[in-house]
């Protein structure tokens, strides 16, 4: 079962890129998302379309990444539906509510902008592994670095809350399972008698978390860590195809900016 | 050689120190065993080996250099290594490779030089195969061999265990054993924390801790013949040992400084045989 921003092993012109050459065109393309028009989400629509065969991904994959934003999407469709102002709906006379053309229009472009973005970030992640996506991160901070940002602290600090996901889990069933041995109901009962069950899982689990960070900074700095810019087992390399893509993004970009220019102001 | 001289520290907010004035030197190429009961000090001593903790009183130094001289510590940390209890506490990367990698990196080697001691190091413990894998899809056995092998990256000469079979089923304690042995057997010197007693029946030497000082150090055979003290601070002494000890007390003819199975088969049989014709000719 494939979740939402699971990393999907596969030998693809998408994968082969360098993290960083793929976090920027998300970041670019998040923008322009959610700055552009209708015409700007046919154009991005189409390119998306383009990259999730170019990646190896087949449609069950985007559809486990759409899957669990569902309800959020509805619900922000009907946030929109039924609080937009302006011309409104005739036929719906007996509802106390009014619908109008504009809040139809908004709530349907909003829902397709937040698929667009959902797409592009699943691309992302779907295509690039966690280590490698970090180490891009932590390369596109580094400049920052003069600012004060301290960005290979900030690359660790990612990639540890992701290694440590699985074991937190552990962790919770484990105590799930020790406060159900005990009495505790987690799925009947009342609800406040729910919510004090839950306070008994939380409670021992941060004091574990807090209790493991402590035992993990002792065996990081016996390991030398803390000593400032480190080095990597993978550094980042850009090579001609990362530079070709990189090129190829900027057009498509490009292109679309300079449409719009185009369709707003003519040719000259 | 790593030299410890009156070392004492006490814990903040607490009365009783922690450790009271040790004094040891631990040579180059030793199997030093540190045995003790909770809360004797054993891992508050190690802790400063590599200085984790900070000398309040007298000092430690690791081939000539002191562990209160920040510049070096981070060369003592390369030269001394540290595996602690909990592998599942220790491994910071997302992959074995990545884990292993993160000392070297931190000693700020170039990539292709870090590539080549995690391959080297995970051969060392025996899991080339895994480089790629997630530790959380391992056993304990096996991510304590990572957390081994993410100091051999670091090429150490000193490799402390702080009880490092606690959390694991015999099976991985076997794994984690035959390795230290191999290590050994390479000339790195290992200070190996324990409370099972058979762990160590192999070391050079074996320190008894109690209330924060040694109160022996000596040859396994001699510290472990030693039953009466040893049952007096709270500790084990191994099976084997037992056995010819409450035998000795039943007034059985039979040494006491026997370790291993095969020892104490040895003694047992001289024993009987001795004692066999005696009752066919009555």
């Amino acid at each position: 079962m494939v979740h939402l921003g699971q990393y999907i092993p596969r030998s693809s012109i998408i994968h082969c890129l360098d993290p960083r050459v793929k976090l920027a065109a998300a970041i670019v393309l998040s923008i322009v998302i959610l700055k552009g028009d209708v015409l700007t989400q046919c154009w991005i629509t189409a390119f998306l379309l383009i990259l999730v065969p170019a990646s190896r991904l087949n449609p069950g994959h985007i559809r486990a990444a759409f899957r669990p934003m569902l309800f959020f999407l509805g619900l922000l469709f009907f946030l929109h539906l039924l609080f937009t102002k302006g011309t409104p709906i005739p036929p719906f006379p007996p509802w106390r509510v009014t619908i109008t053309y504009e809040g139809l229009y908004t709530g349907a472009f909003v829902i397709w902008q937040f698929l667009l973005l959902i797409l592009s970030a699943s691309i992302l992640t779907m295509s690039t592994s966690p280590g490698e996506l970090i180490s891009g991160i932590e390369r596109l901070l580094r400049p920052l670095k003069r600012l004060g940002v301290p960005s290979h602290d900030l690359a660790m600090m990612i990639s540890m809350a992701l290694r440590f996901v699985p074991t937190i889990l552990d962790e919770l069933e484990k105590i799930r399972e020790a406060q159900t041995a005990r009495g505790a109901c987690f799925k009947t009962g009342p609800i406040l008698r729910r919510m004090k069950a839950t306070a008994s899982l939380l409670i021992p689990l941060i004091q574990s978390i807090v209790r493991r960070a402590d035992a993990l900074a002792m065996a990081m700095e016996s390991r030398g860590y803390n000593r400032g810019p480190r080095t990597y087992l993978r550094e980042l390399r850009m090579g001609r195809k990362d530079y070709l893509a990189l090129l190829i993004f900027a057009c498509a970009m490009g292109m679309e900016v300079g449409g719009r220019y185009v369709l707003h102001h003519g040719w000259l | 050689m790593i030299q410890v001289e009156n070392l004492s520290y006490t814990y903040d907010g607490e009365e009783t120190p922690a450790l009271n004035g040790i004094t040891v030197e631990i040579p180059r190429g030793i199997h030093l065993g540190i045995i003790g009961p909770n809360g004797c000090g054993k891992t508050t001593f190690v802790r400063h080996l590599n200085g984790l903790l900070p000398t309040t009183r007298g000092d430690v130094r690791v081939e000539g250099m002191s562990i209160k001289k920040t510049s070096d510590l981070y060369r003592i940390r390369q030269l001394v290594g540290m595996v602690f209890q909990n592998p599942e506490n220790q491994i910071v990367g997302m992959t074995v490779m990545e884990d292993v990698a993160f000392g070297p990196g931190n000693l700020r080697l170039p990539a292709e030089e870090i590539g080549r001691r995690v391959r080297e190091a995970l051969a060392q413990v025996g899991l080339e195969s895994y480089g790629d894998k997630a530790p959380h899809a391992l056993s304990n056995g096996e991510k304590q061999l990572v957390c081994i092998a993410g100091v051999l990256a670091m090429k150490p000469r000193y490799i402390i265990l702080d009880e490092p079979t606690a959390y694991l089923d015999p099976s991985g304690r076997k794994m984690v054993l035959d390795v230290v042995q191999k290590l050994h057997a390479r000339g790195i010197t290992i200070v190996h924390i324990t409370h099972h007693m058979d762990e160590i029946v192999g070391a050079d030497r074996i320190l008894v801790m109690d209330r924060g000082r040694i109160i022996l150090s000596e040859r396994p055979g001699v510290v472990f013949s030693n039953v009466a003290l040893l049952k007096d601070v709270g500790l084990d002494v191994p099976e084997m040992t037992e056995l010819m000890w409450r035998l000795q007390k039943m007034g059985n003819p039979v040494r006491t400084d026997v370790l291993t199975l095969e020892e104490a088969c040895r003694e047992l049989n001289a024993c009987l045989s001795h004692a066999k014709p005696q009752s066919r000719e009555g």
